[in-house]
């Protein structure tokens, strides 16, 4: 029960932080910043495929109807929530995951957390830009906006994962 | 039947997945191809409200940016009055007591959300069905023009701003009135581009780019921005000339929307030029 309390509360709180904080900070040269994929990320190891893409396709359609951005946030972490069992099976570590702890930086250590993140954070941002842009001839565009923002959302991923780190929830 | 079962089952993940990426397009092509629908945007009347309260909240910062601005276009206007008329020249014909008549109408709104980060950007404005707004007017701010209206709300709309890639707006450049298109390369919000200018025309650094006037839109005359440099395109005799726009983008506030009483009879007009059919 508790934990359900605490994943809505993780719910709100990146939904708000994107629509009214992330969405307001306008640094330029394409850099644009994504927070919404750490909520699908610090969901538990053991949560089922269907509610992971379930969560993910609200969040993003409740982030699009404030941000314009119709339907690009929901199917981009669809995408995510999608590839996040196959990306972890990837780095399983050696005696498999344990369900006690949760995929964030504090119970599985920084290597672990950089990769996975890194590369769902990335697999994210291009499916986003290409839908986005929608046009192969701007190849560069989305390039330089994928990479700009990967860089951002990276940094700002990790500040926020070591800010609830030495919570003890 | 027993195989399709087995199929299903086996790949339900993917099929999940597949769906609900068909639902995200549905509303991405909606969104895209039917203007009308305010349906999940920020023209809709929840989301609009919601932005309200942020907007009123956000405005207490911006007040006295504001009241300067609007004393110095106050003072602007009533040095200048007669741009939005045009003379009829019938000097015969008394009867209406006036040599001018007036061909475009202002309505002001103010924007309560706006972005200039992703490839297309849209403004949200607080005016819709009940100020008179329809598909397609032109919009503007004090200094220079902003985008057009692309879809009405009841009490909000959205507004495609000049930094579309498909926005199209035909343009005059400098004294001798060069036509071109303004589109916008999404690369930075400051900077717009022109194409269509043959190049054999010599375009001087820092002439003014207007508004052209030929789809009623717009009045003809108003300023978008200045020139900044220009390149011969590839492949093609035609400069592709670069545009500093006139209104910094990330910081309008208070825009106009413009009601064009001659559109009609532009638009009646233009319906009568014959196709060429060879």
């Amino acid at each position: 029960m508790t934990s359900l309390i605490r994943y809505t509360f993780f719910f709100l709180f990146f939904f708000l932080f994107q629509v009214f904080l992330a969405r307001n900070v306008e640094i330029g040269a394409g850099m644009q910043l994504f927070v919404l994929p750490i909520f699908l990320m610090i969901l538990p190891f053991n949560t089922s495929i269907f509610v992971m893409m379930s969560l993910g396709f609200l969040l993003g359609i409740l982030a699009d109807s404030l941000m314009n951005s119709y339907g690009l946030n929901a199917s981009s972490l669809v995408l995510f929530a999608y590839f996040r069992p196959l990306v972890f099976s990837l780095f399983l570590p050696k005696d498999g995951y344990d369900n006690l702890k949760e995929p964030t930086l504090r119970d599985m250590g920084w290597r672990w957390f950089l990769l996975t993140y890194g590369l769902l954070l990335l697999l994210h941002l291009v499916w986003f830009f290409i839908l986005e842009i929608f046009r192969l001839g701007e190849w560069l565009l989305i390039l330089r906006n994928t990479f700009m923002s990967f860089v951002f959302s990276y940094f700002v991923a990790l500040v926020l994962q070591l800010f609830f780190r030495k919570q003890n929830v | 039947m027993k195989n399709l079962v087995a199929f299903l089952i086996r790949f339900r993940v993917f099929l999940g997945f597949l769906g609900l990426q068909l639902l995200c397009f549905m509303v991405y092509f909606q969104f895209v191809t039917y203007p009308r629908t305010v349906f999940m945007t920020t023209a809709s009347k929840v989301n609009g409200s919601i932005l309200e309260g942020k907007k009123t909240f956000y405005d207490y910062f911006l007040l006295a940016q504001t009241n300067n601005k609007l004393q110095a276009e106050n003072a602007q206007l009533r040095s200048v009055t007669f741009d939005n008329y045009y003379k009829l020249q019938r000097p015969e014909f008394y009867k209406n007591d006036t040599l001018y008549r007036q061909s475009f109408r202002y309505i002001s709104a103010e924007i309560i959300r706006a972005s200039s980060q992703q490839r297309n950007n849209y403004f949200t404005i607080n005016a819709g069905q009940f100020q008179g707004l329809k598909q397609g007017m032109g919009v503007v701010s004090q200094n220079g023009v902003v985008g057009v209206v692309y879809k009405v709300g009841k009490q909000f709309s959205l507004v495609k701003s000049v930094l579309t890639s498909d926005i199209n707006l035909d343009v005059i450049i400098g004294k001798n009135e060069i036509r071109g298109i303004l589109k916008w390369n999404g690369k930075n919000p400051k900077i717009g581009s022109i194409t269509g200018v043959s190049r054999d025309i010599v375009v001087p650094r820092w002439s003014e780019v207007r508004t052209q006037g030929a789809t009623g839109i717009f009045p003809k005359g108003l300023l978008l921005g200045k020139v900044l440099t220009k390149r011969s395109m590839e492949d093609q005799s035609l400069w592709d000339i670069d545009v500093l726009f006139s209104e910094d983008l990330k910081n309008v506030h208070s825009v106009y929307i413009i009601r064009s009483l001659i559109m009609e009879e532009l638009k009646l007009l233009h319906k009568d030029i014959p196709f060429d059919n060879q």
